[in-house]
Order: C-alpha cells, then structure tokens, then sequence
C-alpha cells in the first residue's frame, strides 16, 4: 500500500467511523450493548427501530417538521435575496464594499446570541408552535450568505447578454426570470441546499419557538430524546434514532455535494 | 329489490346512530393531562387504569411521561408556559419550583378545592412548601426529607449535637472500626445545598429572611455551620471524596460498610435492607445533628400537583389530583416503590408499619422538615452558595469568607433581578 | 432604482441581527425576571454590577475562549493536512471528497447522543477499547479537566470538512507554475509549502479561522446536549449560560447581559487577534 493509500484509509474511518458505530448499534441488543463478551450471533435486532417508530408522535414526524421548515425557508430566502443580490450588484462600487462588510459580518455572526429577543418576538406576536413563522427568522439568518453568494453571481455575469435582453423590450421581471435566473442556476441551487442544510440544522431558535412534541424539527426531538432517559439508558434506540435521522441529510449531501463544493468555494472566495 | 334497499339504509342508519352515540359518550369524557417525571409515570400507571376505569365516560386522565431529572422536566414545562401553549392541565412540581411558576402566573390557585380540613390531615412536613404569596397552589403527592443514617452495630445510639458526631465518627475512624466517618452529598449541585440548610438550622442560623428579602449569609451561625462542614474534612471525620459525592455515592460507601454515618433521603433504606448491602439490618434512622437547644432540621424534598392557570378542565384534572394523592394511592405507591406518604393516619397503619418499621421515625423528621427559602430566585441563590461551598471544601480558604462572599453575590443577585426589600 | 430590491432582504437582515442587540443592551439595564412579572423594570445597572463579580460568568467566559481557540487551531491543521491530500489527483479523490463531507452534514444536538454513547463509561466503544489494551477506565465525559476536550473532539469533527473546502478552494487557486518554478530553482516540497502554498492560502485560512472563531465561541448546541454544561459546569459556555438564565432562572434581564457581554468580549478578541497578527506582519502579504 503507498503511503497516501494510508492516509486516505485514516480519513475514511476518521469520518466515517462515528456513523457507522450508530449503525451497528442501532441494530444490537441492549443485553449485547452492555456485554461485549456476548457471542456474535445473539447481538442483533430489529426491536430497536421497532420502539423508535412506534412512539408518540411517530419519528417520522419529525422529519417531516424539518422537510417543511426547510423547504419553507429555502423558498422565501430565494424570492428574497434573487432579486437583492441583482440589485445588489448593479449598485456602485462605492457602496458595495461597506455593504459586503456588513452582510459578511452579519453572516460570520454567532447567531445562538440572537434567541432572547427572538423569544421576546415569538411571545410578544404569538408566532410560537407554528411551522410557518419559524421559517421567517430561519430565512432571516441565513440571507447573509444567500446575498453573499447570488451577488457573486450576478457580478460574474457579463452585461452584454442583459444589454441585448433590454433592447429585445423585456421589463425587469422579465429579464431576470428568462435571461439572468437561468444563468446563474448553478449558484442558486447551491444556495438552495447549504439554506436548505442550515434550515435541518438550526438548533436554538427551534428548541425556544417550538414546544409542541408533534411540532418539533429533527434537532429539538434528538435533544428531547437525549434527555429523557429514565434507568438504564436504552442507547439502541438512540443509535435508530441517530441513523434514520441521519439517512434523509446524508442522501441529501452525497447527491447535492458539487453544489455544496462549489457553492462554499466560492463563499470562501468572494468572502 | 326496494325493499332489501330501505332495510340496508336503515340497518346503516341505526349503526351510525349507535356510533354517535358510542362516540359522543367518550367525546363528553374530559382529557386530563398530567407531566410528571418518568419515575412517577411509571409508579402510578395501575393508579390510572383504576381511575380511568372508574370514570368511564366522564374523565379519561393521560400521564405525560416527561424526562427522569428534575431539571429537565421544569425545563420542559418551561418551554411549553413561555410560548402560551401547554399541552398538559397539571404538573407534578419539585418544592423548589413552586414560587417560580406561581410568580410568573402559571399556576391556579388551589384554595377552592382544598380546605384546612384536608391539610390537618397531612403529616406536618407534607404541609410545608405548598404555598405562595397567601395561596395554595400545591398539593403534596410525596413527602420526602433528609435523615441521618447511622450503623446500629457501630454506636449505641446517634448523635445528637454536632460535636457528638464529629468525637463518635472521629473515634470510629482512628481505631479502624470504620474506613469513613460520616459521609454526604458535598459535590458541588442542588444536594450540598440540601445537606448545608439542615446543618444551618442546627447551628440556629437561617438562610434567608423572606418577610424583608434579605439574606443571613453571613451571621455567625451561617458561618459556623460551614466551618464545621470544612472541619469534618479537614479533621479526616469525612473523606476528602466527599467533596464529589451525590446520593448515590454516599450510599454507595454506606452500603458496603465503609461509613459509619451518612445524610441520605428515605429512599436509601429499602436499598440498605436489600440483600447485596452489607448492612443489612444494622441500619438506623435519625435527625440531623443540632447545637443544644436548636431544633434539628430535616430538607424537604418534596413532589405535589399543581393546577395550570390556562388549563379548560380544572375541575376534572382536580378529581384526578385528589385520587392520585388520597390515601389508597398513597398506600400502593409506599408499598409498591417506596415513596413515602403524606397522609398522616398511614404513619400508623399496621401494614405500612410491617413494610417499613422506620415509619415512627420518618414522621418525626417530617415534623421537623424545613423548606429551602421560596423564593422564585432559589435556583440562582442556590448556585451561590453551592459553588462558595464546594470552594471552601476543595480550595483554602476560611468560611469567613466563603459565607460573606456568599452574602455578597446573593444580594447583587437579587438587586439585580428587581427584588425590593 | 434596482438597488431598492434589496430593501426587503437588507431590512430583514438589518431587523433580525441588529434589533437584538439594540434590545438587550437596553434590556441589561432593566430587571426582567420573574420578580418583575417578566416585565422590564429600570435598575440603573445593577445587572452589570452583578456580571463584573459573576465567578460562574467569567468561568464561562476561559472556558469558552479555551475551547474556541483549541478548536479553531486543531480544525485548522488537520484540514490543511486533509487539503493537500485531496488536492493531488488520484482515482476516487471525487468519491472520497464526499464522504468526507458527511459529518459536516449532520445536526451538531444529532450526533452529540451518538458521542454519549461512543464516550460512554462504562460501555461505549473507547471504554471498551482502553480496558482491552489495559487501561484503567477512562471516565472521560465525567471528569472535569478533560471532559472538555471530547467537546473540542466533537466540534472538530464536525465542523473540520468546512473548514476543509475553503482550504482546498485557496490550493485550486494557486497557479500551477509556481510550483514548477520554485520546484526549478531547487526547493524542496516541504519548503514548497512554506514559501508558496502558505503566503497565498492566508486569505482563506484568516476567513475560516474568522468565521469558525465567532462560531465556536457561541458554541451551545453541543454543550447542551452532550453533557448539558457538565461535569460540575466544565463544559459550560457562554451562550449556554445566557440561556439557562433565561429559560431556567426566567432572569430575562440578566442573560441578555450575559449576552451582550459575551457578544463584546467575542469582539474584543477578534479586534486583539487582528492586532497581533498585525504587529507580527502575518497580515502582510493582503496588502497586495
């Protein structure tokens, strides 16, 4: 073996041990969880995903909250920040600059900081328990780098084909939906999934805005999950839990993952 | 044909009608809600199934299974209060819980439905800790305070003073009798500060005056009950390990014989008679120490229902608070789990007495039981004291200025959180 | 004037990252907490007073840089080694690059319950390891002077393929024959890195450590779930702090002071670091 094909190997199980480990237990006894002398043969079992899919609400609940939160988001961060990030960048480079710093400011932004007085908002405008509302601050928190990577986009595109598109009569809607959308397609569905992944992925305003057990996203019910065991600690179910969460965002990566790469890189760049 | 029409939508019919009716009988039953701790959830599950049997058709009471530890179930609750929408008519409650919820409004008071003739009949401990600002808001499920365990093998009788308890549990260790002289809950959480309010009410100090709101940190006896504390790890009467130790290590250690005192809650007896302790049957029961002429003092730790203010059905989730805290309820729960009563005829009763034959005395401790103050800030006051403590243990340092800088921190605390004295 | 459709997504943005701040500096002169009705009552400070003797605060505060800057400085060596691997070419790199890309995607609170149980004394898998090699058990997340580092353990492993892209977008981006020139004047690869790959990549390198910075600094998630600020309040951060004092002790006014304060001192540290990166003409070569 070279020496890279070691080094490749070590990076594998560096990232992928940890996940795999849940699979395994995920599907092994609770005897053999705690007694690793037990025989091979006795170890394993369905019951695990069995308890994990007949609780209440059912786990797949919770994915869906999430799939919804996500989508619901991702959609209004788009509708919002396509046409800014265009107006963006037809502004003059005077103004660009101070305004790139403050987008990438509020985008380097540790953004947990932020619950209290998104609580205050949720209590004051009854917005709590409501799947809906909660994309608005989802979105909110996540235009930073939708605005960061559109507007890269759109100053990337040469002018003459939006010069032509003028003299062929078409208004400002027009021209975007036709002409410059489908050119800067490749940055939009970048941007769609890293929003989409942030949306999954957002913890602290999700644990304060939602109380609700059928309500919850992903992250809040692994958290309720975690802190709710009573004696021994049924670390199988935990395991199911973990993978069957897991399964939808590793889909979601390894099919999307030159829009993520490309979409980051670029982030890095005009950053 | 026709015929056979008109009896296939009449039979239809009346089937449908019969379903409505059906129906609707269990529509009209009320759903009652109650969070409690999984522990709880789980020893009251026959008491539902009577209940809900029992009034079919009218109330259909549903236990909410919540997480084990305290702090995670308030925390829970808390989530589902601030955002205005709880799911659940009632909540068994910590007795150090109480005055947060109820300042904050979330709580119905209790007074309509439970009068001075209901309280008389609790034991005296089980009637502490219920109330707030002049309202009941509380109603006791269990009853629980601190006790001092001491080896029956070992001495012939407990301590009584603190000074007793350090020359008997010094003795036993200097001749080898024991490995540890009196072990506690000295690791820095909720517990140390359970240990040190029964140490300072036997040194005749208190922790905070609520009628001014003001605290008693830093009087001599607040001082002294924290210097004997550090003293009995100092003098090698308690283990240095002490300072890390919750319930369960100090039972631990006791349980194996290693210790000849110990400050634990009740539940630590069933488990000293079992047939892995080494004590089994060598185990008594007692007040905490006190200086001559204090009263001993015993925490108490106790879980009660309380009703939700936005709760629709009060009255029903009430009857299902009477029934899971009456005394056949109680009865189970004690004979079943262990969890001690509240009502005070079953201290006496020939069958719990044959259960447990230390009954007599967790009486007497409940008469002394004493609440940490309530106040809704006890949480963060608590912190305090908790973290000077454990410092004063683990770190140099004189209780001097522990117990002053203990002072100090409470009252910025509680300036700070818009108390008026 | 096309710049006004920005307005909706700036005014949002302004509204959501700005108004909060402005609330609880605001608010951090008020006493809002269940004594008050959890309405805002003016103190005149005295929330200040309190944070500037608060030892559990100023604990938070070393433990959460602690962890930050140890997190930050191992996320970053391990994703320059991790780069430069994925920078050369060989069959499957695309593959590989992928499934490295995988613990990026999972929610930190997710795979913060798998840890529990990789860490877990005395059954997880590293107990069991160390006890087959001999060793005594290893009690790693109950013990306060090292639990601590299973939590930078985990945030490493989490956030590292991020930092891994920007690394590896700042190689792509270095021309070829620059290489093929210092290589031509006789340097050594090791020498290569040093005097060529490094200079260039310090822009995205000072971005990730910017951005990864602030993000770990409001480290909660993982804290929460993991070991919910414990052993004995090792782990616990900032962020973590503010909300206990808000959803626990109900002491609204004291955790947006605990907040803000937090938010400052994250500045603080950024400006100082700026500073001495400076003095040490680190930031030399982005004048160009």
């Amino acid at each position: 073996m070279t020496r890279r094909s070691i080094w490749i190997a070590l990076l594998l199980v560096w990232s992928l041990a940890p996940m795999l480990w849940q699979l395994v237990s995920s599907f092994t006894t609770a005897d053999a969880l705690v007694n690793e002398q037990l025989s091979f043969w006795n170890r394993w079992t369905l019951n695990n995903y069995r308890d994990l899919l007949s609780t209440d609400p059912p786990f797949w609940r919770y994915l869906f909250n999430s799939s919804l939160v996500a989508s619901l988001t991702t959609l209004l961060t788009l509708v919002l920040a396509i046409p800014a990030a265009y107006g963006l960048a037809k502004l003059p480079i005077r103004w660009r600059g101070s305004l790139r710093t403050a987008v990438v400011g509020a985008a380097l932004f540790p953004y947990v900081l932020l619950f209290l007085a998104l609580l205050e908002l949720a209590r004051t405008f009854s917005l709590g328990n409501n799947l809906i509302a909660i994309s608005i601050p989802y979105s909110a928190l996540s235009m930073p780098l939708a605005l960061l990577l559109l507007t890269a986009a759109f100053e990337a595109l040469p002018n003459d084909l939006e010069d032509a598109a003028k003299l062929e009569g078409l208004s400002l809607w027009q021209r975007l939906r036709w002409v410059l959308l489908p050119l800067i397609a490749p940055a939009s569905a970048s941007t769609a999934i890293l929003v989409f992944l942030f949306a999954w992925n957002e913890y602290p305003v999700a644990l304060t805005w939602l109380s609700r057990s059928d309500l919850l996203t992903l992250p809040v019910a692994m958290a309720r999950i975690a802190g709710s065991s009573t004696y021994s600690v049924p670390y199988g179910t935990y395991a199911a839990a973990t993978v069957l969460g897991a399964i939808p965002l590793l889909v979601l990566v390894l099919v999307f993952q030159r829009q993520i790469v490309s979409g980051l890189t670029n982030g890095a760049i005009k950053g | 044909m026709k015929l056979r029409r008109w009896l296939a939508s009449g039979a239809l019919a009346l089937v449908m009608a019969l379903g409505c009716l059906v129906g609707s009988a269990s529509f009209r039953a009320e759903e009652v809600s109650i969070l409690m701790p999984s522990s709880f959830t789980d020893a009251s599950a026959e008491l539902v199934k009577n209940f809900n049997r029992e009034h079919r058709g009218r109330i259909h009471l549903n236990l909410i299974r919540g997480p084990l530890t305290t702090e995670s179930i308030s925390d829970l609750a808390i989530s589902s209060l601030l955002l205005g929408d709880a799911p659940f008519d009632a909540l068994l409650m910590d007795v150090t819980w109480l005055p947060k919820y109820a300042a904050a409004g979330w709580l119905e008071p209790l007074d309509p439905w439970f009068d001075q003739a209901d309280q008389e009949q609790l034991v005296e401990g089980a009637r502490l800790g219920n109330d707030y600002d002049g309202h009941l808001y509380r109603w006791p499920l269990v009853a629980d305070v601190g006790l001092l365990y001491w080896r029956t093998d070992l001495m012939k009788e407990p301590p009584k003073t603190p000074d007793e308890l350090v020359s008997v549990a010094g003795q036993l260790v200097q001749t080898n009798a024991v490995a540890n002289g009196f072990v506690w809950q000295g690791r820095q959480y909720e517990g140390l500060s359970c240990d040190f309010l029964e140490v300072l009410q036997g040194f005749g100090g208190e922790w905070m005056d609520t009628t001014t709101n003001t605290m008693q940190l830093d009087t001599p006896e607040a001082t002294g009950a924290a210097a004997w504390l550090n003293d009995l790890i100092s003098a090698g009467v308690s283990p240095y390990a002490v300072t890390n130790y919750a319930e369960s290590e100090s039972l631990q250690a006791f349980k194996s014989g290693d210790a000849a005192l110990m400050r634990n809650w009740p539940y630590a007896w069933a488990e000293l008679q079992k047939d892995d302790s080494n004590v089994k049957g060598n185990v008594g029961i007692s007040l905490m120490v006190a200086q001559p002429g204090e009263r001993p003092g015993a925490t108490l730790g106790s879980w009660g229902l309380s009703l939700m203010r936005q709760s629709s059905h009060q009255e029903a989730a009430v009857e299902a608070i009477r029934y899971l805290t009456n005394e056949a309820s109680q009865r189970t729960r004690f004979l079943n789990n262990g969890y001690s009563p509240t009502q005070a005829n079953l201290f006496s009763d020939p069958e719990m007495l044959k259960s447990s034959p230390v009954l007599p005395e967790l009486q007497v401790a409940l008469n002394h039981a004493i609440v940490r103050p309530p106040t809704p800030l006890y949480a963060q006051l608590s912190d305090v004291v908790q973290r000077e403590l454990n410092g004063l243990f683990t770190e140099t340092g004189s209780a001097d200025e522990a117990m002053a800088t203990s002072q100090q921190r409470s009252q910025t605390l509680l300036r700070a959180a818009g108390a008026t004295p | 004037m096309t710049v006004l459709l920005a307005v909706p997504a700036l005014l949002l943005i302004a509204v959501v990252f700005g108004w909060p701040m402005l609330r609880y500096a605001w608010l951090s002169f008020h006493a809002d907490s269940v004594l008050t009705g959890l309405e805002p009552v003016a103190n005149g400070g005295a929330n200040w007073i309190r944070l500037a003797v608060d030892q559990r605060f100023w604990l938070d505060a070393g433990q959460t840089a602690r962890f930050a800057l140890i997190s930050v400085g191992m996320e970053l060596l391990l994703a320059l080694a991790i780069a430069l691997l994925l920078h050369q070419s060989w069959r499957g790199r695309g593959a590989v690059r992928a499934l490295t890309l995988l613990p990026w995607a999972l929610p930190t609170t997710m795979m913060a319950l798998g840890w529990r149980w990789i860490f877990n004394t005395p059954y997880g898998p590293i107990e069991v390891l160390a006890r087959t090699i001999g060793l005594d058990s290893l009690d790693l997340l109950s013990t306060p002077s090292i639990t601590w580092l299973v939590t930078v353990f985990a945030d490493v492993w989490k956030t590292t393929p991020f930092i891994t892209l920007i690394l590896l977008a700042g190689l792509q981006s270095i021309p070829d024959d620059l290489y093929s020139a210092f290589r031509l004047e006789g340097g050594t690869p090791l020498q290569a890195l040093r005097r060529v790959t490094l200079p260039l990549l310090l822009p995205y390198i000072l971005l990730s450590l910017l951005f990864r910075l602030a993000q770990a600094f409001g480290v909660f998630d993982l804290v929460q779930v993991l070991t919910g600020g414990g052993p004995a309040g090792s782990t616990e951060s900032i962020a973590l702090y503010a909300y206990l004092n808000g959803m626990r002790f109900l002491d609204f006014g004291y955790s947006a002071t605990v907040m803000l304060a937090g938010f400052l001192l994250l500045t603080a540290l950024i400006l100082a670091g700026t500073l001495v990166l400076k003095t040490f003409g680190v930031l030399r070569p982005l004048d160009r």
